[in-house]
């Protein structure tokens, strides 16, 4: 496949930056006046990957590791400092202007609205801007203000949108020229639960059915596992990881959650097992089944006395991210 | 992918009217508001201008150019002012605050050429077009008392002086707004310092004044060809010695200057990024 066959493609690219360094000693302010004292970070370190279209793709890492600058970098907004990137099969540097009718961009911690017009202005402005045919406007409309549940939003002024609401609007602006790829940083920053779950649904509902593909990052790890098909992971600008979620709990060990109701005061042994937590009987345990066979697990808890329920999970993905940031560091 | 289209004509009135509707319908919404805005720039902009004006009525004249003379000049400039205000409401003009504020990126994801961009999303003609309506009936009073012919080249003559006055302005807001590029926070209202601070100098005739503080004025800084110079041209009186096309010249050294300085800015913020996003004062 060559890169233009793919939604995404990046090759080799590196984005290394300079980063001012000052100290408030007086020595220090005269060496900056003199000499500033800057440090290289280096962003993206080589990173290569391909994005299939019509897959969704979380991308996830720390804070830090080089997230929103790749979405920058797929964006046309920074250039590479080393390789080659292919969005929908052009270059961002050298086609934006061609790129954005075909892709959207969002950042979850700003917004493309006219904060002192009502939400139905700054969608036609959009039609005009982008220049939107009056029969695709009309339909799209149509389609983001019944899916994201607008209608009532349209004369509302975006200053007085809750945050929940001003990221529905902004996510239905984004798909208002029919966007092949879009590219969410952060979207479900700040949003409560209802507000999460629209989003989220919208999210699945237009990459199932339109095939529209979907690079989404955040750090809540629960939302992408419900999202994305695919992950890659980020850190220190190299690619650690690139796969299925469950993949992903593979890498940390095979760690399953076992909690065992007694009924009364007593503690079971379980093992090749860690105990996590103990409240009101409840015995919350990690199981390691590199080390046991569930079949064997399960054996073992039959043979013991006193139990009243047993409750077996998977490791929350939260939790397997944050032992993997723990070991990048 | 299709390659993208070419900017006509048509597409960059659809432009300027989707920025028109908006400034309309928010005159509309909030008219009180806009209207105690609309009449709070006129009596500044007019305060500025009468004052230079009353001096000259005052005195009989500021150097060479009597009263009429200098109520001519008031006129050019209030009409620079207004239509200053009409294309450049929305920061357009003022880059250093879009550049500092790290917001070139909202104009990065619209499928637009940046020049297109800039040149007509300032657009606030109901809002903002009253100085440029009070400098006409200022200009057909001047023109009355002095007796110009009014010609259609002298018509033609007035929108090629006031072209090249824009130009300036721009390339000179240009020019000092690269500076964001490189130093965001220190930088970011530097284009409103550099116009707007020294507007009060650009409204003064420079008639009577040393020549070095003539020659000064219409090479290092341009307040001179604000105002004074092109007046005098559309009088018929080119100062200084310099000929009637000197502002035309100024104006094209200074937007290749700023065109180059600029787009090195440009290609330093698309290498190094932006680390200073400011969510407020990126629309208008």
């Amino acid at each position: 496949m060559c890169p233009t066959d793919f939604a995404v493609s990046l090759r080799g690219v590196t984005k290394h930056f300079l980063q001012w360094q000052r100290d408030n000693t007086g020595k220090g302010l005269v060496r900056n006046l003199l000499r500033p004292e800057k440090r290289s970070i280096m962003a993206l370190d080589d990173v290569s990957f391909s994005i299939e279209k019509g897959e969704f793709v979380a991308y996830a890492g720390p804070n830090g590791a080089g997230k929103s600058t790749t979405m920058k970098l797929l964006s046309g907004m920074l250039l590479p400092t080393l390789g080659e990137i292919s969005v929908l099969g052009v270059s961002p540097k050298k086609n934006r202007r061609a790129l954005m009718n075909h892709m959207g961009v969002l950042f979850g911690n700003r917004t493309e609205l006219w904060w002192d017009h009502p939400l139905i202005q700054s969608l036609e402005w959009k039609k005009v801007v982008w220049d939107i045919p009056e029969d695709v406007y009309r339909k799209n409309l149509e389609t983001v203000t019944e899916l994201l549940e607008l209608k009532e939003l349209l004369k509302t002024f975006a200053r007085e949108l809750s945050l929940g609401q001003r990221m529905r609007a902004d996510l239905a602006m984004l798909l208002l020229h029919s966007p092949e790829l879009i590219l969410l940083d952060e979207p479900t920053l700040g949003l409560d639960v209802v507000a999460k779950r629209q989003m989220i649904d919208f999210l699945k509902r237009i990459n199932r059915d339109n095939g529209v593909t979907i690079v989404v990052t955040s750090h809540d790890m629960d939302d992408l596992e419900e999202m994305a098909q695919r992950v890659l992971m980020i850190s220190k600008g190299k690619i650690a990881y690139d796969g299925g979620f469950n993949g992903l709990r593979d890498i940390t060990g095979n760690l399953t959650r076992v909690t065992v109701t007694m009924e009364d005061e007593s503690m079971p042994e379980l093992l090749h097992a860690r105990l996590l937590s103990s409240q009101n009987r409840a015995h919350e345990f990690e199981i390691d089944l590199e080390g046991t066979s569930v079949k064997e697990l399960m054996r073992h808890l039959s043979n013991l006395d006193g139990i009243s329920d047993v409750e077996i999970k998977k490791a929350p993905i939260e939790e397997i991210i944050a032992r993997l940031y723990r070991e990048w560091r | 992918m299709d390659k993208y289209r070419r900017i006509g004509i048509s597409r960059v009135l659809g432009l300027l009217g989707i920025s028109a509707k908006l400034d309309l319908v928010w005159l509309l919404r909030d008219t009180r508001y806009a209207i105690a805005g609309i009449i709070a720039d006129v009596i500044a902009n007019l305060s500025i201008v009468s004052s230079v004006f009353f001096i000259a009525v005052r005195f009989g004249g500021i150097g060479s150019m009597n009263s009429d003379e200098v109520l001519f000049m008031m006129a050019y400039s209030t009409m620079t002012t207004g239509i200053f205000m009409l294309f450049g409401a929305g920061n357009n003009i003022h880059i250093s605050r879009i550049i500092g504020r790290g917001q070139l990126e909202h104009l990065f994801i619209q499928p637009l050429p940046l020049g297109t961009q800039l040149a007509t999303s300032g657009f606030m003609p109901f809002t903002s077009g009253s100085n440029f309506v009070i400098g006409i009936a200022l200009l057909v009073v001047a023109v009355a008392r002095l007796g110009v012919e009014v010609s259609l080249p002298w018509i033609l003559s007035l929108l090629l002086y006031q072209l090249v006055t824009m130009v300036t302005i721009v390339a000179r807001a240009y020019l000092v707004s690269s500076m964001a590029f490189y130093s965001p926070v220190g930088a970011e209202e530097i284009s409103h310092y550099a116009i707007n601070g020294t507007w009060l100098l650009s409204t003064f005739p420079l008639s009577g004044m040393p020549a070095a503080i003539q020659y000064s004025l219409v090479t290092i800084l341009p307040e001179g060809l604000m105002a004074w110079f092109p007046a005098l041209c559309l009088l018929g009186r080119p100062p200084l010695g310099l000929g009637e096309y000197y502002p035309m010249l100024y104006a094209v050294i200074l937007s290749i200057i700023a065109g180059i300085i600029f787009r090195k800015g440009m290609k330093h913020y698309v290498t190094k990024g932006s680390n200073r996003y400011v969510p407020y004062g990126f629309r208008r």
